[in-house]
């Protein structure tokens, strides 16, 4: 009788087991009734109602295709992507940040869009820094989404008290401008221009303002370039800005703490970042919150600004392609795009970029080399590091830069 | 039918009936039976996933060929690689030095808490308790944040605290500087969330010390520590060295809170621990072959460190 | 007498302190208006408390939703678990049969896997199952990390119950069903109990699995739902976030307050007398 119940007891298992397993809970198999959209959190707390509009266009030119819009996180969006690329399941569109790009389109992660480059709006005019992140060995694999730019947020109010009348048009005239505003304020830890040391999106500006540059491919083989003059003269002028202007830690990265909380706390006369930071400067500061373009070594000139944004890719597992590819048209189209810019982005176009402070930052842009290992650079730090090294004056500027550059090379040149 | 006793013939021989022979099976089946399930469903979702796990740890296999779903075989490379690394032994002499603070600290003041607990009159031990659980189930992401918010350099409410103490002068403080106070603040953090688990645990385990026998001892004239160390240590051995040897494991093998903690801007190869140089060997790097080897060491090395635990737990079981 | 169970008192409220200040920084700034928040000097009590972002979290899309998945599945793991975890630690405790070792070994080794590894591989078994997406998948996974620290857990509880109990009611004429349901039953309610707890608390709280294997926002659970917090590339909403983690800390503790009278109990036969 015990061997009956046992056998019984073990058939019920296995059969619960299978039924499981039969049960297709529902895994949104990709066909021809749905696509699969995959787009960041960012977009569904700033623009979901064009999202939706633009679901509702795609569908009634497409009767029968629904669009399943999923929203991912930045941090484990990447996880995510891989697992669907080992297992199936994946999305048909995929939105990527512009550094992630090069990675997976040398892996052939993506589908091949150049044919259909004509048909997306304003293509010809897309803005250069962000449409190469989407350009792996002449082939287009990414369509340009949005961007965004690096400004100076500024206390108007200090700036007056401190008796500064005309923005400064250039770096030297900004640190002038900063030891006023120290010599009124002389709080503990007060920044004129808050920037954290180790935040090298806004660290790099200066080395290419000087005309330098982070790393090069030459005949195939890539080079790193901290170690010019023109590089070094960039990073020296870094040093010394950071040292009149910026009371924040050398070590520390631009998110801990944020800049605008220190700001919020009245800590700081102005901050450098990007152009949404005035969201949360707080209820007392807002009134007296402007914002300027961050002008060059050059009087008369901006700096050149790190152009963040997005790309959008269809990946080489969707069965959808086409359809996918409908959708990325109708979400990059002109209207959307003027939607996007409404909502303080730039746009991904030149014709259509508008006169705001973020675009204008934009004028003058850099971007890191896109190499396929350029990913391990930024995960393993070592511009941060550099940053750190030379602001805690632990090496010089020449010792440092060296290390990084040999660093970079290294691991750029990896197969 | 009743369990008759055995009815043995001459000379030691016990014939087996075909009554007696389904018994025989029944009795023996039974364990089987009662771990049927467990090695079922273990089975049926890890087994793939273990086999899959080592033969990637056999292949070249990068993100190019996941999406081909084909790796290169190249035998024990990636763990020739993995074992030349300095990278390797330093990050393994850290996470075994930091594991054995992290445990040390977990039990020790998990066995206090425990044994408070049992003093303590019944509204302090409810609040007690309660708080245990609170901090229990407050998700690890936000843990850290809170933490960090507490002990940041610009406005943290510890710097603030020990000042106002007068500790010495903490403004401005910053906890995160050097690698041994970054680890520091990771030990404090998991022993924290840890104690309640240990510290409910045991409390449960105390109770199933007889009354009866304390108070003889207390009768004989024993004190506190003697009665601890004479009748409850030993009721308590299994379940501390069954938690001390979860503690090791988990602890060795810890990732969400150093990783976020620091900062993916401040982990370097110099403060790396166990389970972030998976992360960035293995994901960051897209490196799966390797990630699969590393995971395949860690779970050899912490094999090795807990043996000594699994061992005398295991001959405890068959003591009895 | 008195006296002594006033210092013990006096040292359980000081260690509660120190534990729960973290906790009561969370549920303060939930409460706190944002520029309290980020105040340079710490505010310790909200002066003018507000419900916004508690009413801001709760009206998130698919809050509810997410709290009835969760609630499904950490449900049933915990449940299914306990129930087979509790079976396997009496063939462990009070059984010797060939291959227990082995057993054991599988059931140290599962654990002493490192979590992240297993991320890819298991995705693509489940997809294979067709279980991607659905809430039984993400059961049978949760089952496969509770049920071994389960086993070993309760195996250890079960050692500590000694056999002679069992062999004295065996002789006074029970059955082996009878002994379990008086005797073994009754005496592992706290490790039963703390187990469960155990076994809830983690699959509560568990993320990254839930985050890959559930894609549809109506499937997924309470802990991704309160990723989309601070997923963003921007400013992350600190008061919201506090606000929703106290939410989602709720059930959590609701079952504890619920349970925690059994290992009460528990105690109250055979307790340590100071």
């Amino acid at each position: 009788m015990k061997r009956r119940s046992i056998a019984a007891l073990l058939l019920v298992t296995v059969v619960a087991a299978a039924v499981a397993a039969t049960t297709s809970g529902a895994t949104k198999k990709a066909n021809a009734s749905s696509i699969t959209v995959w787009l960041q959190t960012d977009a569904q707390s700033g623009w979901a109602d064009l999202v939706a509009s633009v679901n509702q266009k795609f569908q009634s030119d497409h009767p029968g295709t629904t669009v399943n819009v999923q929203y991912q996180s930045w941090g484990d969006h990447l996880q995510k992507f891989d697992a669907t690329l080992a297992g199936g399941g994946g999305p048909d569109v995929i939105e990527m940040g512009n550094t992630e790009m090069t990675k997976y389109m040398a892996a052939g992660a993506f589908a091949d869009l150049s044919s259909a480059k004509g048909s997306f709006d304003n293509s010809a005019n897309w803005l250069k820094g962000l449409a190469a992140s989407g350009v792996y060995k002449n082939k287009t694999y990414g369509v340009p989404y949005y961007a965004g730019s690096r400004v100076v947020t500024y206390r108007s109010d200090l700036f007056k008290k401190a008796g500064i009348s005309k923005l400064p048009t250039s770096t030297a005239a900004y640190a002038a401008d900063a030891q006023k505003l120290m010599a009124k304020s002389g709080k503990k830890g007060f920044s004129p221009v808050y920037i954290a040391g180790t935040d090298w999106y806004f660290a790099m500006g200066f080395v290419f303002d000087y005309g330098g540059g982070i790393a090069a491919q030459i005949s195939g083989k890539w080079k790193g370039l901290l170690t010019t003059p023109k590089s070094i003269a960039g990073l020296t002028a870094y040093k010394n800005f950071f040292a009149t202007a910026s009371r924040a830690s050398k070590t520390t990265d631009e998110s801990h703490p944020n800049p605008y909380d220190v700001y919020a706390q009245g800590q700081a006369a102005s901050m450098i970042g990007p152009s949404w930071y005035t969201c949360c400067v707080g209820a007392k500061y807002k009134g007296s919150t402007s914002q300027f373009v961050m002008p060059g070594h050059v009087a008369g000139t901006s700096m050149p600004g790190f152009l963040g944004g997005s790309d959008l890719a269809v990946p080489i597992t969707s069965n959808n392609k086409a359809l996918a590819t409908d959708w990325l048209k109708d979400f990059t189209s002109t209207s959307s795009e003027k939607t996007l810019q409404a909502k303080g982005n730039i746009p991904n176009a030149t014709n259509l970029l508008g006169n705001s402070i973020n675009e204008r930052a934009a004028s003058r842009s850099w971007f890191v080399p896109t190499a396929k290992h350029w990913v391990d650079v930024e995960n393993g730090n070592i511009l941060r590091n550099m940053l750190a090294q030379i602001l805690t004056g632990k090496l010089s500027v020449k010792q440092a830069a060296q290390s990084a550059s040999d660093n970079i090379a290294s691991v750029l040149n990896q197969p | 039918m009743s369990e008759g006793t055995s009815t043995a013939t001459a000379a030691g021989t016990f014939p087996l009936t075909s009554r007696r022979r389904r018994r025989l099976w029944g009795r023996v089946a039974v364990p089987y039976a009662l771990i049927a399930p467990v090695v079922i469903t273990i089975a049926l979702i890890l087994g793939y996933p273990l086999y899959y796990l080592v033969r990637l740890s056999l292949q070249q296999y990068g993100l190019f060929e996941l999406i081909r779903h084909k790796g290169i075989g190249v035998g024990l490379a990636n763990y020739r690689s993995v074992l030349h690394d300095q990278i390797f032994w330093h990050t393994l002499v850290r996470t075994i030095v930091f594991t054995a603070a992290n445990v040390v600290l977990t039990m020790v003041l998990g066995l206090l808490v425990a044994l408070l607990l049992v003093r303590v009159s019944r509204p302090v031990r409810l609040l007690l308790s309660s708080s245990l659980v609170l901090v229990w189930s407050m998700p690890v992401v936000v843990a850290v944040q809170v933490w960090y918010w507490m002990t940041n350099f610009e406005n943290g409410v510890v710097n603030y605290v020990l000042t106002q103490l007068h500790l010495g002068s903490f403004e401005q403080h910053d906890w995160y500087a050097s690698t041994f106070s970054q680890l520091s603040m990771v030990t404090l953090l998991i022993v924290w969330g840890a104690l309640p688990f240990v510290a409910i645990t045991l409390y449960a385990a105390l109770a199933q010390v007889p009354n009866d026998l304390l108070e003889a001892a207390s009768v004989d004239g024993a004190g506190a520590w003697m009665k601890f160390r004479d009748i409850t240590l030993p009721i308590l051995r299994p379940i501390l060295l069954i938690l001390t040897s979860l503690s090791i494991i988990w602890d060795f093998g810890v990732f969400t809170q150093p990783y976020l903690l620091i900062g993916q801007s401040k982990v370097t190869p110099g403060n790396f621990l166990m389970s972030i140089y998976l992360f960035e060997e293995g994901y960051f790097k897209s490196d799966y072959g390797r990630g699969a080897a590393i995971s395949l060491l860690m779970l050899a090395i912490v094999g090795v460190l807990s043996i000594v635990y699994v061992r005398r737990m295991v001959r405890i079981g068959v003591e009895t | 007498m008195k006296s002594r169970r006033l210092g013990w008192d006096a040292l359980g409220i000081a260690v509660f302190v120190v534990m729960v200040f973290p906790v009561f920084w969370m549920i303060s700034t939930a409460f706190k208006p944002n520029d309290q928040i980020v105040s340079l000097t710490p505010t310790w009590l909200p002066l003018h408390p507000t419900l916004d972002h508690f009413t801001d979290a709760i009206h998130r899309p698919y809050f509810w939703t997410d709290v009835k998945n969760s609630l499904i599945i950490v449900c049933v793991t915990v449940a299914l678990s306990i129930a087979l975890a509790f079976l396997a630690a009496i063939a462990l405790a009070r059984f010797g049969f060939a291959g227990r070792k082995l057993f054991v070994v599988l059931v140290i080794g599962i654990q002493m896997l490192p979590q992240a590894g297993l991320i890819i591989p298991l995705y693509v078994v489940l997809a294979r199952y067709h279980q991607v997406n659905t809430l039984t998948g993400v059961i049978l996974t949760y089952m496969t990390f509770v049920l071994p620290f389960s086993v070993w857990t309760l195996r250890g509880f079960l050692l500590g119950i000694p056999k002679e109990l069992e062999e004295a009611a065996m002789v006074d004429g029970s059955t082996r069903v009878g002994v379990f349901l008086k005797i073994l039953l009754p005496l592992m309610g706290p490790g039963l109990v703390a187990t469960s707890v155990f076994a809830f608390i983690t699959t509560w709280n568990e993320y990254i699995f839930a985050r890959i294997l559930l894609n549809d926002q109506s499937k997924q659970t309470v802990t991704v739902w309160l990723s989309y917090f601070y997923g963003t590339s921007r400013h992350t909403d600190w008061g919201a976030l506090m606000a929703a983690s106290t939410l989602t800390a709720v059930p959590v503790v609701v079952f504890f307050l619920l349970v925690q009278r059994r290992i009460a109990f528990g105690l109250t036969q055979g307790a340590v007398r100071g």
